[in-house]
């Protein structure tokens, strides 16, 4: 587990763009939406950060030969598909803290009034990041990476018109009012589905010729 | 017999090309060549070995054990060379290299130190700044620094310079001094095999020619060479492969008793090199 997370923030901070990614996206964000609460552009960039740090370490094994490597190493195809699927919480976590120190220091220099830490946003936001994954990590374990990449940039729209539409509608919006995710019944849901994808990716990925 | 590595009836399907009942076995302290041209299976075989690909029938034993079952027991004794380079290219060696030792439980950090020094590698250089003589040696250090028991190669030499390759062929000679330890080699690079292979692989369209120790190989295979006026029907059906131009043939046989008693003195026989034997065996 350490491994891969050791190899994935290793290379994801070894490239230039990432590093300037990382840091422009915060801005970027807030300038490009404006949001009637400052809790959700927290939501917003929790979901959007954890999501873009679990997909990028895919990109580096699907699209180039590294798969190779790592598939070579004394690690086998179920605990790699495992070991992906809980770094997401892991990301999350380094999600909390970056972002959190980020609007800090922006709420501290006055810049903007933002929530940089919210209980509330965090139990909100790893559900949608949970079923994003869900749906994208089986197809970069199944398909080519082409076809991967379309099913991701769908769930990244999604994500982004989504939130836009938190944006816009405010308390009418799709997210605001995603209750199905609140509540113990909720939660077992998103549970389930995260196993089930789990489970789903292992299989694939077992039976796939690199 | 304890073997370090079994490959039985194994196979492979794809679209154009098929891995047909592959079969060969490897023992320890000894290093095989695994040749034959592009395209005839050496990279699949060894993918096939590492579970990079997923067989269609078969069995691959590692170390007397099955290679999926006990994956990564296995993998933790199995040094790989690939004939590219599958590292991350934005990393520099250090980094690389902590990443990959945090995967073996036997990493030797001293030993990998000493590989980079011998080798003249800067640790702190990125990847994609080495030359294909450097990222070779690269690779052959992480290889070479967890102890493992059997090194895989996939064409290492390839495009290597005559001085590097002879390098590369004297670090594999001191690897197999230890008796515990085996080499599969892939290679089309014949000439270094003759030098170190104790057993010669020999795969052709997916099939397996044979795969004997190379002594044996060199011993029985030989170029015949003579007039056309000994050629007939019955004659022709001797030789694996056969070149004619108008003033004569050049034959490779694998069975030079035999081709004494057809011709006699008639032909002049020579050695066969593993280059001779991999040509006519695949033009015929």
């Amino acid at each position: 587990m350490i491994g891969i997370i050791k190899r994935d923030l290793t290379i994801m901070f070894s490239s230039k763009q990432e590093i300037l990614f990382m840091i422009f996206y915060v801005p970027f964000l807030i300038l490009i939406i404006e949001f009637y609460e400052p809790k959700w552009l927290y939501f917003a960039l929790l979901v959007f950060y954890t999501y873009i740090l679990s997909i990028t370490s895919f990109s580096y094994d699907v699209s180039g030969k590294s798969k190779y490597v790592l598939n070579s190493l004394p690690i086998n195809a179920k605990e790699i598909v495992l070991y992906k699927y809980l770094s997401i919480f892991v990301y999350f976590a380094i999600t909390i803290v970056y972002i959190g120190v980020y609007l800090w220091i922006i709420n501290a220099l006055k810049i903007k009034t933002v929530d940089y830490f919210n209980l509330e946003m965090m139990a909100k936001a790893l559900p949608v990041i949970m079923i994003s994954t869900s749906i994208v990590f089986p197809a970069y374990f199944r398909f080519e990476p082409k076809i991967a990449q379309i099913v991701h940039m769908i769930v990244f729209m999604s994500i982004f018109i989504g939130l836009t539409n938190l944006d816009s509608v405010g308390a009418n919006s799709l997210v605001y009012n995603m209750r199905f995710l609140q509540g113990a019944k909720g939660l077992l849901l998103v549970i389930g589905l995260y196993i089930l994808s789990l489970i789903l990716s292992m299989k694939f990925y077992q039976n796939r010729d690199l | 017999m304890d073997y370090i590595l079994e490959v039985n009836n194994l196979r492979k399907e794809f679209k154009n090309f098929t891995l047909d009942d592959i079969s060969f076995n490897l023992e320890p302290g000894f290093i095989m060549g695994f040749i034959g041209p592009n395209g005839a299976g050496k990279s699949t075989t060894i993918k096939l070995i590492m579970n990079l690909l997923k067989k269609n029938g078969g069995e691959i034993k590692v170390f007397g054990k099955d290679n999926i079952k006990y994956e990564k027991e296995i993998k933790d004794r199995i040094g790989f060379v690939y004939d590219e380079n599958y590292y991350y290219e934005d990393l520099t060696i250090n980094q690389m290299k902590s990443i990959v030792a945090s995967f073996y439980s036997k990493w030797d950090d001293n030993q990998f130190s000493g590989y980079i020094k011998e080798f003249d590698l800067n640790p702190k250089a990125k990847i994609k700044t080495l030359s294909k003589g450097m990222k070779m040696k690269f690779s052959l250090a992480i290889a070479l620094s967890h102890n493992a028991d059997l090194i895989i190669m996939d064409e290492p030499t390839s495009g290597l310079d005559p001085v590097f390759r002879r390098e590369i062929l004297d670090i594999l000679y001191n690897i197999i001094q230890d008796d515990s330890k085996s080499i599969f080699f892939s290679t089309h690079i014949t000439t270094d095999l003759e030098k170190i292979a104790d057993y010669i692989t020999f795969i052709n369209k997916g099939k397996i020619v044979f795969s004997k120790p190379k002594d044996e190989v060199l011993e029985n295979f030989v170029i015949v060479k003579g007039g056309t006026d000994l050629l007939n029907r019955d004659t022709r059906k001797e030789f694996i492969g056969l070149r004619e131009t108008k003033v004569g043939f050049e034959g490779l046989v694998d069975n030079k008793d035999k081709v004494n008693k057809i011709f006699g003195s008639k032909v002049l026989i020579e050695k066969a090199s593993l280059e001779d034997i991999m040509v006519y065996s695949v033009r015929g």
